[in-house]
């Protein structure tokens, strides 16, 4: 962030609004997914219900940002790092609305579970849960702290998260066939790691604004042949 | 392969040098214009433009930005010789002009006006000429009295200018006649009737209502396909919505000099982006 104030004392208090409320979205957003963790892996049905429930208030904060977003863009016609801001908070905000839906899909399949949480099979995912919460949470510090080096590590775990969701669809695949009475609990497991590794990828979109904030550089899709031109 | 450009001299103040567009256009759009190099000025004993070096690209729309007094209306003034005629002017360094030097012994300020245009803040179109006659005033001036020549030349000036439609059915009422936003646009058809290779604003658009803003700032991207133009303004909305490149001056210097769109998304530096994001007075 530009360390020095505006002349216009309001444009700082908006800028400064939005940034609080993307960082409890993130917040929340973190919750949700721990209480979904928990309700995956302990079994606690509580906090399935936690998980789903505050959803709603993630949404609306989702809501109020694009609209103070847009108030700013439309009052202050912001520039160079003040509309890069403005931008990627708006970007950043939808990221953490979905993976907040993720962490609501983990909790409604986690319901779906038959078998006992304390079971293997749904203790693999242990592992890549934590990793895909450690990346998100790295996600959101490298926005807040304009950490590029943090946030260019990003994408690289992201593909370390993509291989453990592959390596665990083969493993509770191979299961299916030995224990054909799970299948149910099996496909709903491998949903959920896919929710996971989709968390990464939000995980990923959110350092990638984090790099485009700190220095105006879009790393999106690199390796697309076609560039856009500016 | 690349022409080598057809320099038109100063020093020819015939008719005929007015009418005739240069031959040749310096290839690819982003040849200079202008090439100012080590630019300084005072006023008195008063520094207004500092050691300023850049180049102008031919065809394209630079803007320059700056608070007041950082001396981007002197810059764009030294582009034609203006400033000559404010008293206690003292400049060092050199303007070129397609190579030429704008300064150079010999070089008829009056021609470099003449190809380096102005349209100033406020409108002045002359009280006491009509619409067309305001329009025609310089090629009059020039020698041209062929009749039909001077039709042709003031309704290509109006259309460009895009007042024709508005104006077509009263060329004889007086030019301040007309609204705030058209007389402006009838300044611009003034100076473009004498077919200059560059036309200089100097907040063009400061003192109209946002309609006629938007009037003007379509025709100068319309102009620009043709013209050099070189628009100061303090509305940066404004140059970021008509110009190419931008320049920041501050207290007489060149800051930063890029691409509008990288210097109001990207700039490089700190003194640049303080002042877009307004960060200080």
């Amino acid at each position: 962030m530009n360390p020095s104030r505006h002349i216009l004392q309001d444009f700082d208090a908006a800028l400064e609004s939005l940034r609080g409320d993307v960082l409890m979205m993130a917040s929340l957003t973190d919750r949700n997914l721990q209480n979904a963790m928990g309700c995956l892996l302990d079994g606690n049905s509580q906090l399935c219900a936690v998980a789903v429930a505050d959803e709603e208030e993630i949404d609306v904060l989702e809501k109020k940002i694009d609209n103070d977003g847009v108030e700013v863009l439309l009052r202050f016609q912001p520039v160079a790092s003040d509309l890069r801001h403005v931008i990627s908070t708006m970007k950043v905000s939808a990221n953490l609305e979905r993976v907040a839906d993720q962490a609501v899909r983990i909790a409604q399949r986690s319901r779906k579970l038959t078998m006992p949480a304390v079971l293997e099979e749904t203790h693999i995912l242990g592992p890549m849960f934590v990793e895909a919460t450690n990346l998100f949470r790295d996600s959101v510090r490298a926005f807040a702290d304009e950490n590029v080096t943090l946030a260019r590590s990003i994408k690289s775990r992201d593909r370390e998260i993509d291989q453990m969701n592959h390596d665990i669809a083969d493993n509770l695949t191979d299961k299916m066939a030995l224990f054909p009475s799970h299948i149910t609990d099996y496909v709903n497991l491998i949903f959920i790691a896919r929710h996971l590794e989709r968390v990464g990828d939000h995980a990923k979109n959110i350092g990638e604004e984090a790099v485009y904030v700190a220095e105006a550089e879009d790393i999106r899709h690199r390796s697309n042949q076609l560039e856009v031109s500016h | 392969m690349i022409e080598t450009p057809v320099i038109r001299p100063f020093s020819m103040p015939s008719s005929e040098s007015i009418l005739a567009k240069p031959e040749a256009e310096i290839a690819g759009k982003q040849a200079p214009a202008f090439e100012v190099r080590n630019l300084s000025l005072w006023y008195g004993d008063k520094q207004a433009i500092k050691d300023v070096t850049i180049d102008l690209p031919s065809k394209t729309v630079t803007a320059i930005i700056g608070p007041s007094g950082c001396g981007k209306s002197t810059f764009l003034r030294c582009l034609n010789r203006m400033h000559e005629l404010v008293p206690r002017t003292r400049m060092t360094g050199e303007v070129l002009f397609r190579g030429e030097n704008l300064y150079g012994a010999g070089v008829d300020p009056a021609v470099v006006r003449r190809r380096v245009g102005m349209i100033f803040q406020k409108s002045n179109p002359f009280p006491t000429m009509s619409i067309a006659d305001n329009v025609i005033v310089g090629l009059k001036l020039n020698g041209v009295r062929n009749r039909r020549v001077l039709n042709e030349r003031l309704e290509k000036s109006l259309r460009m200018a895009a007042l024709w439609d508005e104006v077509k059915n009263d060329l004889d009422k007086p030019g301040v006649s007309l609204s705030g936003g058209q007389q402006q646009r009838l300044c611009i058809a003034r100076a473009i009737a004498v077919e200059p290779e560059v036309v200089l604003m100097d907040e063009p658009a400061s003192a109209l209502d946002p309609i006629a803003t938007m009037k003007i700032e379509e025709l100068i991207r319309q102009l620009s396909t043709d013209y050099t133009i070189v628009i100061v303004t303090h509305n940066m909305q404004q140059a970021s919505r008509v110009s190419d490149v931008t320049a920041f001056f501050y207290m007489g210097q060149l800051i930063e000099f890029d691409e509008t769109r990288r210097l109001f998304t990207n700039p490089k530096e700190k003194q640049t982006e303080d002042y877009i994001t307004g960060r200080f007075g």
